[in-house]
């Protein structure tokens, strides 16, 4: 008689954001191949609603894992806490907004209806399972859920050449990055005899290495890896031209949701499970993040296209997260996911403004089309303001309150100088930023170009809705940091 | 240095060794050979047929699309063999899982196919 | 932040300093929701929230317990709790005269000049700066001062170059670069200021200045090298010499307004900074550092008269006439003894009435005549008497004649000086004497000579000009002629700050007090001016 198989333990109520996205992703799909004819609202709207329905599960989600502690299943492969609902949420909010900004965007394009929006959901999925892989081959499984879905987003603008190289760019690169990763995964197996990250950290905190090269060339790996992904010097080379190529709705998505997802795979993998090894790697860190601000400040300053500018000026703030990432203890952790929350809101909202402004064809991103903005589009000009300062790090926006927590877990760590040339890269970049309010406001309108007409209402809505944010919480910055401290990052054995 | 990578050493001895030797024949026979270039020694070769044309013509993308679909389906056997092997013991749970697996890759085949992809136009 | 503050109004007196940062925020927030083709309307609200301002300013001169050195007008509110950051308010008779500087001048900023174009968002900058100001002058949590200094970039940077002259966006983004990048090392000082201070007394995370400061708790190298990174920032600000290149610039291309509050208190902002975050906070590392800012203070001085003397714009001109003012509070904060701290801090506000007067007068001349060059004017005492004698006194008290304001804080500050660093104070001097080498010669070519063309028919002062010089004449001359109301408020605090710089540092002490029993005790030497 053959044993029946006995299935792993799974928390059904901790895997509903996951079947979220991605049954709504299905049944999207679904929907469309049946019905020739869809109502064009019928897409944004239905992945909002997802987004917004996932939301509102964190809620409960959020004080069930407060009272009951965090927990794994699966066979402990994957985990649940209050910091992957955290990055869960953060990601709810990007598709919320990348669907918003998509619903005017694909129809003044004339590009084909439901699959930026079938995409979105399925690496919105991805992301979750990265956000709470306890598994090395979860994360990679998670990680090319989302890359994959955003590489064909990145190249869905059909009639731009640039949105066709911005895909073959990153599809290259990401490809590169996840073999990168694959063979570091594969060598802290070596080194560690499991990919399970609960086992992996209890073996390094048991046992001492006589030997660690290859543990050392797998933490090396994994960096590389993962570091493509969040697009930190010396792997940020494909940010500027694919954020340039590829259609602004996805870059807001690129920028916001894969960047938190990155980051709080980064965070699981060094910080909680191979924290032991943290003076082998935070050096490395250290180099990076101080390397990642400085390059991308300066040469954000020399860039002409706004898309690109935000591009460098998005790997300034990869940077920024890691001078918190680096100091590795609770205060570093949550200063992180506070940053990426905010950082979240801020980037949206700056690309909902460029969608609005690059026109028809979503060319027009030089410099010139935001001229005398301030005059033509006060409203909006005055949005896309406060999300600049914000970017800025300019007091009493959210920017400011961020920035402050990272530099603080630097400070308290003793690394003073990675603290101090942050802050001067955020003076180099604030320049950029400059830039463009001086263009907005302080140079006349070019003569020949007409006035343009109302703001699509998706756009204005998050634009509108994200400088708002940006702004309470730089006045009242007491809640989002409660919930980043108490969003602990933890492993649960399964 | 530990065993495991000891024994990579060996690897890397015998990669070496390998390399040495097809260096060291291929050079000599470079040296003692005669060498007297004509252009049709040059022409590529096409199992003796004459070659025609530019190397970077282009296959018509529908070619590429096809094997693309087929590959699909081909990894979908893949995991479905193991599968069939353990039948009962996977019991219904595994045929839920695989009935959700080939729905998934059923919804893509369909989709290929209300977009027009399966037609040859 | 307003609701908050707001909820701590019910507590036992009324949250006064508070208010004066939250009521301009209402006032902007207000003329933003006007309709913005009622320029008359927009200015009324605008300039009277600046009164109520003002006014409750001038309260506090009151309200101020005499001979307190300590800080008054407490409150605090929570605000980051988990960086330990509160909203943490308080004055004594070092901010107390700043704040009521600022709550003067901008209602006559606001009154005498109108923006001419995009009223609404103008008065708006113009309202979030004074509440930026107000809360630098009363913060006393570090935090909260960090941010009020920063932002008031913001509000500044657009004023400027959207309501400023000729290349304004370069002099904008210039003033602001300069600034920020000045002021970045200064919050990774305030944090490990913080996280180094909390190690060494095992207390909870906390930016509150006064704990800090009278805890001492720092090593001296580490002291020092926090001490540098703030000193970077407050130079940038005051501008000292060699820092100072974004000033001229920024004056020249603001609009008059903009020019009368860079000059009147943005720039105590960092002359304030060195008082009380560096010699507060660092009493040892000031007096390391004492002779560099000794001598780029005389250098200042020298230094911004002479380029001054070769400006053909009068606006330039009182710009860098500023460079050379600020040498001097400079000079005196850093002789480290009452007198020179004291006159020093005359110094800030007789030059925020004097040097805002000064461009205001500028901008009256500017607005008439469309020029500022010292060549295209001339003779205007003929169409223009009574123009002619404000600025006359404007800058009789702007060079330090005796009897006028001027003359107080300058003689403070050169009998500090003397008393600690004799040399520095006998170059400094010179420094007067050239003052009213480029004044005298400026007013001469502007006002004296033959009126020809328009200058022959400029229209003199206007009544509402004329109501808001008023203010800051009688203020010029009231503070030269008695300034005892003013010291005796100031003194107890500088006195106390003196005594902390003394107590720790070591063997410090003797030699100032040796030279001030020779010169004789402060107090007699009111009566002299008087």
């Amino acid at each position: 008689m053959i044993a029946a198989l006995t299935t792993p333990y799974v928390a059904w109520w901790a895997l509903v954001p996951l079947i979220t996205f991605a049954v709504a992703g299905f049944l999207l799909l679904t929907v469309a191949s049946l019905v020739r004819r869809l109502p064009a609202v019928l897409a944004p709207a239905w992945t909002a609603v997802a987004g917004l329905g996932v939301l509102l599960y964190l809620v409960p989600m959020w004080s069930r894992v407060g009272r009951d502690g965090a927990d794994s299943f699966l066979a402990g492969t994957v985990g649940v806490d209050r910091s992957s609902i955290f990055v869960t949420g953060i990601l709810a909010v990007a598709v919320i907004a990348a669907a918003l900004i998509s619903r005017d965007y694909l129809p003044r394009e004339d590009l084909p209806g439901v699959e930026l929006y079938v995409l979105l959901l399925m690496s919105a999925a991805g992301g979750v399972v990265m956000a709470s892989a306890n598994d090395l081959i979860v994360l990679f499984l998670g990680l090319e859920i989302l890359s994959i879905a955003v590489y064909v987003l990145a190249a869905l603008h059909l009639r731009r050449i640039e949105s066709q190289e911005a895909a073959l760019k990153y599809f290259l690169l990401g490809a590169f990055s996840s073999a990168f990763l694959l063979y570091g995964i594969a060598l802290v197996y070596g080194a560690t005899g499991s990919t399970n990250m609960v086992r992996i950290s209890a073996f390094l905190a048991q046992n001492v290495l006589v030997d660690d090269a290859m543990l050392l060339a797998g933490l090396g790996l994994l960096l590389v890896g993962l570091g493509f992904k969040v697009a930190v010097v010396p792997f940020h080379a494909w940010t500027p031209d694919v954020y340039q190529g590829a259609p602004t709705p996805v870059v807001a998505w690129m920028a916001a949701g894969v960047k938190a997802a990155g980051f709080a795979a980064l965070m699981r993998v060094f910080v909680l499970t191979l924290g032991t090894y943290v003076s082998d790697w935070r050096p490395a860190f250290q180099v990076i993040a101080a390397a990642t601000v400085l390059a991308g400040a300066v040469v954000a300053v020399v860039q002409t296209d706004v898309k690109r500018m935000l591009a460098y000026s998005s790997i300034v703030h990869a940077g920024f997260i890691l001078v918190g990432l680096q100091a590795a203890t609770d205060r570093g952790n949550s200063s992180v996911l506070a940053y990426l929350a905010v950082y979240a809101f801020l980037t949206v909202g700056s690309f909902a403004v460029v969608t609005v402004v690059s026109g028809t064809g979503d060319a027009s991103h030089g410099l010139d089309a935001y001229r005398g903005m301030g005059r033509r589009h006060p409203a909006l000009a005055g949005v896309f303001t406060v999300l600049l300062l914000g970017q800025a790090g300019i007091p009493f926006t959210g920017g400011f309150v961020v920035k402050l927590g990272v530099l603080a877990a630097a400070v308290d760590g003793g690394a003073y100088w990675l603290a101090g040339v942050a802050m001067l890269a955020a003076a180099v970049a604030a320049f950029v930023y400059l830039r463009l309010l001086v263009a907005m406001y302080l140079e006349e309108v070019p003569s020949g170009t007409e006035t343009s007409g109302a703001v699509p209402l998706g756009a204005l809505v998050v634009a509108v809705a994200s400088a708002v944010i940006v702004l309470v919480v730089g006045l009242v910055p007491g809640p989002l940091l409660d919930l980043a401290r108490d969003a602990v990052p933890v492993l649960v054995a399964g | 240095m530990s065993d495991y990578l000891r024994n990579w050493l060996t690897l890397v001895v015998f990669g070496g060794v390998a390399v040495l030797l097809v260096g060291a024949f291929l050079g000599l026979g470079s040296l003692v050979r005669p060498s007297r270039q004509t252009s049709q020694k040059a022409v590529v070769y096409e199992s003796g047929v004459d070659p025609q044309g530019d190397m970077w013509s282009q296959s018509n993308i529908r070619y590429y699309v096809f094997a693309l679909m087929f590959v699909l389906f081909d990894v979908e056997a893949v995991f479905i063999f193991p599968w069939a092997t353990r039948l009962e013991v996977y019991d219904v749970f595994g045929l839920v899982e695989m009935a959700i697996f080939i729905f998934i890759l059923a919804l893509g085949l369909f989709y290929a196919w209300r977009k027009g992809l399966l037609r040859w136009i | 932040m307003t609701a908050v503050l707001l909820a701590s109004a019910g507590t036992s007196s009324f949250p006064v300093l508070p208010a004066l940062v939250v009521t301009p925020v209402l006032g902007a927030l207000l003329v933003m929701v006007l309709p913005r083709r009622r320029p008359e309307l927009l200015k009324l609200v605008a300039v009277s929230t600046a009164v109520v301002t003002g006014a409750m300013s001038f309260w506090l001169l009151s309200a101020f317990k005499v001979g307190d050195p300590g800080f008054q007008f407490l409150s605090e509110t929570p605000w980051m709790g988990d960086l330990g950051v509160s909203l943490l308010f308080g004055i004594d008779g070092i901010s107390l005269f700043l704040v009521i500087l600022t709550g003067l001048l901008f209602p006559v900023a606001l009154l005498a000049i109108d923006p001419g174009h995009d009223a609404r968002p103008y008065y708006a900058w113009m309202l979030l700066l004074e509440a930026g100001v107000m809360g630098v002058f009363g913060a006393l949590d570090l935090i909260v001062f960090f941010l009020c200094f920063e932002v008031v970039l913001v509000p500044m940077y657009f004023l400027i170059g959207r309501w400023g002259h000729g290349n304004s966006a370069r002099a904008a983004t210039k003033f602001f670069l300069y600034t920020m990048a000045g002021s970045a090392l200064m919050l990774v000082g305030i944090l490990a200021l913080a996280f180094l201070h909390a190690d060494a007394t095992g207390a909870d995370i906390s930016f509150d200045l006064v704990a800090i400061a009278e805890a001492q708790s720092l090593s001296t190298g580490a002291a020092r090298w926090i001490f540098a990174a703030f000193a970077l920032a407050f130079a940038v600000k005051v501008p000292i010499f060699p820092l100072h290149t974004w000033l001229p610039d920024a004056h020249t291309e603001a609009p008059t307004a903009g020019s009368v509050i860079l000059a009147g208190v943005l720039l105590k902002l960092g002359t304030y900074g060195f008082l009380r975050f560096g010699l507060y906070l660092f009493p040892e590392a000031s007096h390391y550092f004492a002779p560099v800012f000794l001598t780029l203070g005389v250098v200042g001085i020298v230094y911004g008269a002479i380029v001054a003397t070769m400006q053909a714009d009068l606006k330039r001109l009182v710009a860098y006439s500023s460079v050379a003012h600020l040498g001097f509070i400079i000079l005196g904060t850093f002789a480290l003894n009452t007198e020179g701290i004291e006159g020093g801090l005359l110094q800030m506000v007789n030059h925020g009435v004097s040097t805002g007067a000064l461009f205001l007068l500028v901008g009256m001349i500017y607005e008439r005549r469309g020029t500022r060059m010292i060549g295209d004017l001339g003779g205007l005492q003929k169409s223009a008497p009574v123009l002619a004698g404000v600025f006359m006194v404007v800058m009789l008290s702007s060079i330090g004649l005796p009897g006028l304001n001027g003359f107080v804080g300058e003689f403070l500050v050169l009998l500090g000086a003397f008393n600690a660093h004799r040399w520095w104070a006998v170059a400094a001097a010179g420094g007067v004497i050239l003052a009213a080498l480029y004044l005298l010669w400026a007013y001469q070519r502007v006002f004296h000579g033959p009126a020809e063309g328009d200058n022959a028919d400029m229209p003199d002062l206007g009544l509402r000009e004329a109501l808001v010089l008023a203010p800051l004449l009688a203020l010029i001359v009231f503070m030269g002629v008695y300034p005892k109301p003013v010291i005796e408020r100031m003194e107890p605090a500088v006195d106390s700050l003196v005594r902390h710089v003394e107590f720790h540092v070591d063997g410090f002490s003797e030699p100032v007090s040796q030279m001030g029993s020779e010169i004789g005790p402060l107090d007699d030497s009111h009566g002299e001016h008087g």
